[in-house]
C-alpha cells in the first residue's frame, strides 16, 4: 500500500498541473487558451516550487506560528516563487494587452488563421510572393476572412 | 565598487522617472537616457582595471554570500556589461521626425533604459535567482520594444514571442527548482562546490536540460526559436539588432556560466553540442531560402548563435574563447547588419542596383558579409578557426560531425550573403534607396571597428585568451565568492 499523506497528494497535483498545462499548449488553436494553458503551468511550476522546502510538520518562517521545538520551514523558496507569481502577473498582463490588439485588428484569436494572415502580410510588406496553395490551410477559411481584395504584388519591370 | 552597481541601478532609476520627467521637458527627457548610459559605461571602463589581475565579488545588504546576494566582478562580465551599455547607447532612437511625440519617445526611452539595466544585471550577477528575475526584466522590456510600430503583423509576432518565452521562463524555473530541491540554495558559487556531490547524476543533468531550453529562447537556441525570424521581420530594425546582437549573447553567458561552474565534466557540454549544431544547420538553410533581407539576416543570426554554442560545449579555456570570439564578433556585426536593414528591409529582388545609389551601405554590407563568412585576415576568420582547432582537438565523434556541420554552413552562408552581394551590383530596375546618416553612422562605427580588429588581431587575441582563461577557471570562481572555503574547495577537486 502506498501511503498518502497530504504532502504527496500536493505533489501529484503540482504534476498534473504541469501536464494539464503543457498539453494545452500543444492542443490548444486559440491563443486565448494557449494563454490560460500558460497560466495553469505556472501555476504547477510555482506550487512544485514551494513544496520543494515544505515540511509538514514545521513552523511557519519567521513569525513561527505552529509546535513548538519544530523546525522552521524553508522560507526561501516562498520568498521565491513570491517574486514569481509578481513577474507571472505582469507578463500576463501584458500579454492579454496584446491579445485585445490583435483581436481588434484581426478579428480572430485563431492561430492557423492569423498565421496565414501574417504571413500574407510580412509577404506584402516586404514584396515577395505571398505564400499560397499548399502551405495555406485547407478549407475556405482564408478567401472568407482575408483581404478582400487580394492582387499579387506588382511586377517591376 | 560602486562602479558596477550604478550602471544597473542609474537606468532603472533613470526609467521611472522618465514619464514625469517628459510632461515637465521633453529635451530633458530625451537627453536623459544617453546621459545615463554613457555615465554607466564609463564607470564600467573604469572598473576595467580592479578586475584585471583578479575577480571581485560586491555583495548587497551586507549579508555574506551563500544567504546574501552578489555580483560577480570578472572580466567576461565586465565585456557584456559594457557591451550592453555601449550597444544600447549605439543603437539608441535617436530620430527627431516631425511627428515628434514626446510622451511615446519617453516610453520608447524608458524601455531602452530598463533593457539596458536588466543586461548589465544579468552580466554580472552571481546568483541564479537573481538571473532569473533579470531575464525576465530583460523579457518584459524587449516585447514592449517589439511592439513600437503596433501595426497588426507586429502585434501578432509579439504575441507569440511572448507566449514562447513566457513559456521559456516556466521551463527555466523548473530547472531552477529541482536545482533548489537538490542542493538548497542558488549561490552559482555553491551550487558548484555542491555540483560533484549532488548535481553530476541524472537529476542534476535534468535541471540543465531544463534551463537550457528555459534560457535558449533569448539565446535562440534550436527547438525554441520559431519566434525569431516573425519578430526581426517586424521589430524596428534597430530593435532587432539590439535583441539578435546583445540580448542572444547575454542568455548564451548564463548558459556559459551554468556549464562552467556548475556541469563541468559532466554529459551537458554534448547536449549543448547536439542543439548548436542543429541551430547552425537550421540557420544557415533557412537563411539560404530567405527572399527577403531581415529575414535572411535574422536566419544568419540563429546560426551564428548554434556556432556560440558549439564553441561553448568544447571543454576548457580554448572552448569558452572560440565561443567568446563567436559571439563578440556577432555582436558586432549582426547591430551593423540591422542598422543597414532599417532602409533596406523589403525583398532581396527589390534591392537589386544600389550599389550604385548607396555605395557606403553596400561596401559596409560587403565588409560585413566577408567577415562572417570568415575571410582570413578577418576577424570571423579568426574566430571560426578557433572553434575548428576545437572541435579537431576533441576528436570524438559527436565533435567531428559538428566540425563537419560546421564547414557546410560556412559553404551555404558563403552562397546566400554573396547571391545577395551579386544582386546589389546588378541592374536597378526601382528608385535607390538611401539610408539616413543616423542609421549609416552607427553601421559605419561597427565597420570602423571591424576594420581596427582585423589590423589588431593579435594584441586583441591576446586580451581575450586571458579573458577566457579567467572564465573558465571554476576553482577561482569558487574561491572568490567564499574566501574560506579555498582550501576545501580546492583540495576536494584535485582528488
Amino acid at each position: 500500500m502506498i501511503h498518502l499523506d497530504y504532502v504527496t497528494i500536493l505533489y501529484v497535483g503540482a504534476i498534473g498541473l504541469l501536464a494539464i498545462g503543457a498539453a494545452g499548449l500543444v492542443i490548444c488553436n486559440n491563443f486565448f487558451r494557449i494563454l490560460l494553458a500558460l497560466v495553469v503551468l505556472e501555476a504547477g511550476a510555482n506550487l512544485l516550487l514551494v513544496l520543494m522546502g515544505y515540511r509538514g510538520d514545521a513552523k511557519a518562517p519567521i513569525l513561527g506560528f505552529g509546535p513548538d521545538g519544530a523546525q522552521m520551514v524553508d522560507p526561501i523558496p516562498q520568498t521565491l516563487v513570491l517574486t514569481a507569481i509578481v513577474i507571472g502577473v505582469a507578463v500576463q498582463a501584458l500579454a492579454v494587452s496584446i491579445l485585445v490588439r490583435v483581436f481588434r485588428s484581426y478579428g480572430t484569436l485563431d492561430i492557423r488563421e492569423l498565421k496565414a494572415r501574417f504571413e500574407h502580410d510580412i509577404a506584402v510588406e516586404m514584396g515577395i510572393e505571398p505564400p499560397r496553395g499548399g502551405e495555406a490551410p485547407a478549407g475556405g477559411r482564408i478567401q472568407s476572412s482575408g483581404p478582400p481584395n487580394f492582387r499579387p504584388p506588382e511586377s517591376h519591370s | 565598487m560602486n562602479g558596477v552597481v550604478l550602471p544597473v541601478v542609474l537606468p532603472l532609476l533613470a526609467a521611472f522617472l522618465m514619464q514625469p520627467l517628459a510632461h515637465k521637458s521633453g529635451v530633458t527627457a530625451r537627453l536623459l537616457g544617453p546621459l545615463v548610459l554613457a555615465i554607466g559605461l564609463a564607470m564600467l571602463v573604469q572598473t576595467w582595471h580592479l578586475a584585471q589581475t583578479d575577480p571581485f565579488t560586491v555583495t548587497f545588504g551586507g549579508f555574506a554570500p551563500p544567504l546574501g546576494i552578489v555580483f560577480y566582478v570578472d572580466r567576461l562580465a565586465l565585456i557584456f556589461a559594457i557591451a550592453a551599455q555601449l550597444f544600447t547607447l549605439l543603437l539608441w532612437g535617436w530620430s527627431m521626425d516631425a511627428q515628434f511625440d514626446g510622451e511615446k519617445k519617453a516610453r520608447e526611452d524608458a524601455l531602452m533604459l530598463l533593457l539596458a539595466a536588466s543586461a548589465t544585471g544579468l552580466a554580472l550577477s552571481g546568483d541564479l535567482f537573481n538571473v532569473y528575475v533579470f531575464y525576465e526584466l530583460m523579457a518584459v522590456s524587449s516585447f514592449g520594444l517589439v511592439v513600437l510600430k503596433d501595426t497588426g503583423p507586429a502585434q501578432i509576432a509579439t504575441l507569440r514571442y511572448l507566449l514562447i518565452s513566457a513559456f521559456g521562463s516556466v521551463i527555466a524555473l523548473l530547472g531552477i527548482a529541482f536545482l533548489y530541491a537538490q542542493t538548497g540554495t542558488l549561490n552559482l558559487a555553491q551550487l558548484g562546490e555542491l555540483a560533484p556531490k549532488a548535481l553530476h547524476g541524472p537529476a542534476g543533468l535534468a535541471a540543465f536540460a531544463f534551463m537550457l531550453i528555459g534560457f535558449g529562447v533569448k539565446a535562440e537556441l534550436f527547438p525554441v526559436n520559431t519566434w525569431v525570424p516573425e519578430v526581426y521581420a517586424v521589430a524596428p530594425a534597430r530593435i532587432a539588432g539590439l535583441l539578435a546582437g546583445l540580448i542572444s549573447k547575454l542568455a548564451a553567458l548564463v548558459v556559459l556560466r551554468l556549464l562552467v561552474v556548475v556541469y563541468q565534466d559532466t554529459p551537458a557540454p554534448q547536449l549543448l553540442l547536439v542543439l548548436g549544431t542543429l541551430t547552425v544547420l537550421v540557420g544557415d538553410f533557412s537563411a539560404w531560402r530567405s527572399k527577403d533581407f531581415p529575414r535572411m539576416i535574422s536566419y544568419s543570426s540563429i546560426a551564428q548563435l548554434g556556432l556560440v554554442f558549439i564553441g561553448f560545449s568544447i571543454p576548457g579555456p580554448l572552448g569558452v574563447l572560440a565561443g567568446l570570439s563567436v559571439a563578440l564578433h556577432h555582436l558586432l556585426i549582426k547591430s551593423g547588419m540591422f542598422m543597414l536593414a532599417t532602409r533596406w528591409s523589403g525583398s532581396l529582388d527589390r534591392l537589386a542596383g544600389c550599389a550604385k545609389s548607396a555605395p557606403v551601405a553596400t561596401g559596409l554590407y560587403l565588409l560585413f558579409a566577408l567577415s562572417l563568412v570568415g575571410v582570413p585576415p578577418m576577424p570571423g576568420f579568426w574566430a571560426k578557426l578557433l572553434i575548428m582547432t576545437g572541435l579537431a582537438q576533441e576528436g570524438s565523434v559527436v565533435y567531428l560531425v559538428a566540425l563537419g556541420v560546421v564547414l557546410l554552413g560556412s559553404i551555404v552562408k558563403v552562397h546566400y550573403l554573396f547571391r545577395f552581394a551579386l544582386k546589389l551590383y546588378g541592374r536597378a530596375d526601382l528608385p535607390p534607396v538611401r539610408h539616413s546618416l543616423m542609421e549609416l553612422g552607427p553601421a559605419a562605427l561597427i565597420g570602423i571597428a571591424i576594420i581596427a580588429a582585423t589590423i589588431f588581431t593579435v594584441p586583441i587575441g591576446e586580451r581575450l585568451r586571458a579573458v577566457a582563461e579567467q572564465a573558465a577557471d571554476r576553482d577561482a570562481y569558487i574561491s572568490t565568492v567564499f574566501p574560506d572555503h579555498k582550501t576545501a574547495a580546492v583540495s576536494e577537486d584535485r582528488r
